[in-house]
């Protein structure tokens, strides 16, 4: 036999062959499949959305807390970078207040977890620590020191 | 897909959101893509899980889909993917090794016409079967899907250069599973004779 028409014989065997089906469920399977993926699909866009409105709604709130302390101790701010040194002494000041407000914060977040038994893991923590620092740095922002008014 | 919708107009309300427009794109090659990775693993439920994960990959990829290509090539070379991370996984060999790469004579081996003529379905499955898988899916790709060397050199993502050693190799393989046969055949048949 000459070998084009093995080939030719080979070809046409292999063109032949049947296509063999798959269990009856098996297009279910791969749409169940789909679906779950899908879903996933769902939950990791809602959870990528609520983490952006969350950091979106922090910055925002950081921002306005900014520009009413500002806004509210304008001329306060004003003497102190007009004065020779005052920019430097009250970023220190600010630097103290804050290590001293988040050093007592973390001791009463400790102490409260502690009292309530609860075994809070850090994220809740800093969490907390945040909340009440931003809630803080506000309250404060609000008044004026004694020191600074004119 | 819709009756008279085409494969493109599905897999654009897949892209839409529409996820059971994908069911038709599942239907119609389901058979294909199966019976293709079947007679690469050579086990049923190796197969049905290379073929499920190959359109669950698709669905997935939608949106890199080129629709200027034909859908069957890209589906294929998702489950020749599928199937090569298979037979990684089960330890059998896809490398261009010696195993790969027989000696095999320079002419090709006389094959007896009845032996060739006699090639049927269940035979050239069990010759196809016993070739490695890069041979077995040349063959498969060219002559069951009828994909030119090109084509099957982007399913495979090999050089076309390549293929067309697979292919020129495998069949030279079946012709020399084939010229056993039939040396055997004539033995049996002098036997018959002496006796």
């Amino acid at each position: 036999m000459t070998a084009d028409r093995t080939d030719a014989a080979i070809a046409k065997a292999v063109a032949a062959l049947p296509y063999r089906r798959p269990r009856a469920d098996f297009k279910a399977r791969v749409m169940a499949a789909i679906a779950a993926e899908a879903e996933a699909a769902t939950w990791r866009e809602k959870a990528l959305r609520a983490v952006g409105l969350t950091v979106g709604t922090w910055s925002a709130a950081v921002a306005c807390g900014a520009a009413a302390f500002v806004y509210y101790n304008f001329a306060d701010i004003a003497i102190t970078v007009i004065r020779p040194g005052g920019v430097s002494g009250a970023l220190n000041m600010l630097a103290a207040r804050c290590a001293l407000m988040l050093a007592k914060l973390i001791s009463v977040v400790s102490f409260v977890i502690e009292l309530a038994g609860l075994a809070m893991p850090a994220s809740y923590e800093i969490v907390a620590a945040s909340l009440i620092c931003a809630a803080a740095i506000t309250a404060l922002s609000r008044g004026r020191l004694a020191g600074q008014s004119i | 897909m819709m009756m008279g919708e085409t494969e493109t107009e599905a897999i654009k309300r897949c892209l839409a959101g529409d996820n059971d427009a994908f069911a038709g794109v599942v239907e119609t090659y389901q058979d294909r893509i199966y019976s293709f990775a079947l007679r690469l693993l050579k086990d049923e439920a190796a197969a049905e899980d290379a073929a499920q994960e190959t359109f669950v990959k698709a669905f997935r990829a939608l949106s890199s889909y080129n629709t200027a290509l034909p859908l069957s090539s890209w589906l294929f070379r998702i489950a020749h993917n599928s199937c090569m991370d298979a037979l990684r996984v089960s330890g059998r060999t896809v490398s261009m090794d010696h195993e790969d790469f027989p000696d095999l004579p320079d002419r090709g081996p006389a094959v007896a016409d009845s032996v060739a003529d006699a090639l049927d379905s269940e035979r050239i499955e069990a010759l196809l079967s016993s070739l490695p898988p890069l041979y077995s899916e040349a063959l498969l790709l060219q002559y069951r899907e009828e994909m030119g060397p090109a084509e099957i050199a982007r399913v495979t993502g090999t050089p076309e250069g390549t293929v067309k050693a697979r292919l020129f190799r495998a069949r030279e393989m079946l012709k020399a599973k084939l010229s056993d046969a039939t040396v055997q055949g004539a033995e049996a048949y002098y036997r018959r004779g002496a006796i």
